[in-house]
């Protein structure tokens, strides 16, 4: 060829920007089609959209199960094999931050319920016996008063959870530092009260409603002397299935096979749940996207036939193959993007309703915002480049001459 | 400006090739009116396709301004003809979605003309051709002749050199057919653009300063020849 001219690379974008306002012109032209499209390309958009943010929200509130304590916690609970109450070694127990390298800190503890009461006030509340470092290492906080100290091993002192001590309040007489109460004949003098404390997976009972008193006192008020429990808290990077089971041999004894439970466990337990549910959305994406994607493509096509004449008659006027393709492709890509940001909408909407139907805090992350819509116009421009090709190789002839 | 030199065209696989012109030479001088007549099936159509770059010729030269087209690559193709030639068609060939300024505008995108000059020009262009009060109206909002004057503003809306107009009063009644014809007349003699015309209509012919008469692939007959 002789002549031509050869556009600019500013002229090809002209070209595109034309065709990006004429595509909506040309959609809008063959509604009804263009619609059945949309629905597969929403559908699809919509349930990639919901899961991503629900997962996003699962996740958030999987760690939040274990906020206080953190991840790196590990429960050891002794299960009975005979008649007798299980318990550990407690001298075992508080040993191991010496005597195994992955523990940081160790705490036993035995838990029993109890009428706890104040002048004629009496309240059913969990009995906590713990060491004197458990509060510390669960992070428990203090409203008032003050924690167990050493000293305080054996004296007939407790540190009442939020909610025991609101019950256990009269009008006039908080329950509080210095109250006396009741456990099983003996009086304990309340020494402080603790923050509410969200009860979280981790936790052997809840703290809210329990009353905590040393382990030394166990032999009095409590079934058995020895603890029943065991929280650990591992040190960074240690495998906490590996450190359980090798506790669970170690703290062994004839009256019990204690049964590691680990947050990394629980966390991976439950993030199993959730990746079924992200699999099957994953899933559901997947097909309306494709089925959307058909629709796409099948709207181009039908576009493309019933349009022989236009594109007939733009190649005469100067458009290039690649220009009726590019004006194919755009209407494809802004089919589905239309489609994707509907999708976003009624995808973040559902995941919304899941948000509220589980009481979760609704958060969204902000990749999702441009990956819902974006994935959706990817699809329409795969799907729509075959229909786009085909008017691109029309012969204009053939297609001018086209009724 | 324009110059066939024995232009042959055959369809059909090559053993039984079905030949549609037959060694067709002819010139036409720049800024002239020239008629291709000829019945159908003479070949006549497959002519002007090749003239306008939307067809192949199977051998033979076609010469524009004094240079040989190469035919082959189809973007370079497109790009020459939306370049070099506008295009009159009988049944108007107007986008019925785009106003009539729109459908003018139309070439203008395809040579990367920014969005507000493509108004100016089209709306220049339409006032050409007397249509500017109309600028805004669908093509189903005008009558023939009218849509016939827009496609006329669309061929020309890139000054091109040559207009390649087939059988462009074929859909319109004589009155309207003879106001085409004067405002293509008027339009060839002002812009000096070529103009090339096939039809069927003898007395249109006649009135061409220039005609050629293709019968059954061959040219049979030149008239008014000024080179």
């Amino acid at each position: 060829m002789t002549i031509p001219t050869s556009p600019s690379p500013r002229a090809a974008l002209l070209t595109w920007t034309q065709s990006g306002a004429e595509a909506l012109a040309n959609l809008l032209a063959q509604r009804q089609r263009s619609a059945l499209a949309l629905l597969g390309i929403l559908i699809g958009a919509a349930s990639i959209v919901a899961m991503l943010t629900i997962g996003h929200m699962a996740q958030r509130e999987t760690l939040k199960l274990f906020a206080h304590m953190g991840v790196d916690m590990l429960q050891i609970h002794a299960n009975p094999v005979g008649p007798l109450p299980a318990t550990m070694d407690r001298a075992a127990i508080e040993a191991l931050p010496r005597t195994d390298p992955d523990v940081e800190a160790a705490a036993p503890l035995t838990i029993d319920r109890a009428k706890v009461a104040v002048g004629p006030a009496s309240q059913d509340a969990g009995i906590i016996a713990v060491a004197p470092n458990l509060p510390n290492l669960v992070r428990l906080s203090l409203a008032s008063g003050r924690l167990f100290a050493s000293v305080d091993e054996g004296a007939l002192v407790a540190v009442l959870g939020a909610d025991t001590a609101a019950a256990l309040s009269a009008p006039g007489a908080p329950a509080g530092p210095g109250s006396q109460i009741r456990i099983r004949g003996y009086v304990f003098t309340v020494i402080g009260v603790l923050r509410p404390v969200a009860f979280t997976a981790m936790d052997p009972a809840d703290y809210n409603t329990a009353v905590l008193v040393p382990l030394g006192d166990s032999a009095r008020i409590m079934a058995t002397p020895e603890p029943s429990t065991a929280l650990l808290r591992l040190r960074p990077g240690a495998d906490a299935t590996a450190v359980g089971e090798r506790l669970v041999v170690r703290l062994a004894n004839p009256t019990s096979a204690p049964q590691a439970t680990s947050a990394q466990e629980l966390i991976q337990s439950l993030n199993a749940q959730k990746a079924i549910h992200s699999r099957l959305l994953t899933a559901i994406g997947a097909i309306s996207l494709l089925v959307g994607g058909i629709g796409v493509m099948n709207v181009m096509m039908m576009g493309v036939m019933e349009r022989r004449r236009e594109i007939g008659l733009r190649a005469a006027l100067g458009a290039t193959p690649r220009d009726i393709q590019a004006m194919f492709l755009i209407e494809a890509g802004i089919l589905a993007l239309m489609g994707g940001l509907a999708g976003l909408a009624f995808g973040l909407l559902a995941a919304f309703v899941a948000a509220r139907a589980s009481g979760w805090t609704f958060s969204l992350s902000a990749y999702v915002l441009p990956l819902g819509p974006g994935l959706a116009a990817v699809v329409g421009m795969v799907f729509g480049f075959y229909p786009a090709l085909r008017a691109s190789r029309l012969d204009p002839i053939v297609a001018l001459r086209d009724e | 400006m324009l110059e066939v030199l024995d232009l042959t065209k055959t369809y059909g696989p090559p053993d039984q090739a079905t030949p549609v012109l037959r060694g067709v030479s002819f010139k036409v001088e720049a800024g002239s009116f020239c008629a291709i007549v000829g019945p159908s099936g003479s070949g006549k159509s497959t002519l002007m396709n090749i003239i306008g770059l939307l067809d192949r010729p199977t051998s033979g030269v076609l010469r524009l301004d004094g240079l040989d087209v190469a035919f082959g690559d189809r973007g370079q193709e497109a790009r020459f003809r939306g370049a070099t030639i506008g295009f009159v068609f009988q049944s108007f060939n107007l986008l019925s979605r785009l106003s009539a300024w729109e459908n003018v505008a139309l070439p203008l995108v395809y040579a990367g003309v920014p969005a507000r000059d493509r108004e100016q020009s089209a709306l220049a262009m339409l006032e050409r051709v007397g249509l500017s009060h109309r600028a805004h109206a669908r093509p189903a909002e005008l009558s023939g002749g009218q849509r016939q004057r827009v496609a006329l503003a669309r061929a020309l809306v890139r000054q091109p050199r040559l207009i390649l107009a087939d059988e462009p009063t074929g859909s319109l009644d004589s009155v309207t057919a003879g106001e085409v014809m004067a405002l293509l007349r008027d339009l060839n003699q002002r812009l000096g653009v070529t103009v090339l015309m096939v039809t069927h209509d003898k007395d249109l012919a006649a009135r061409c300063e220039r005609r050629i008469e293709v019968l059954d692939g061959r040219v049979v007959a030149e008239a008014g020849v000024t080179a």
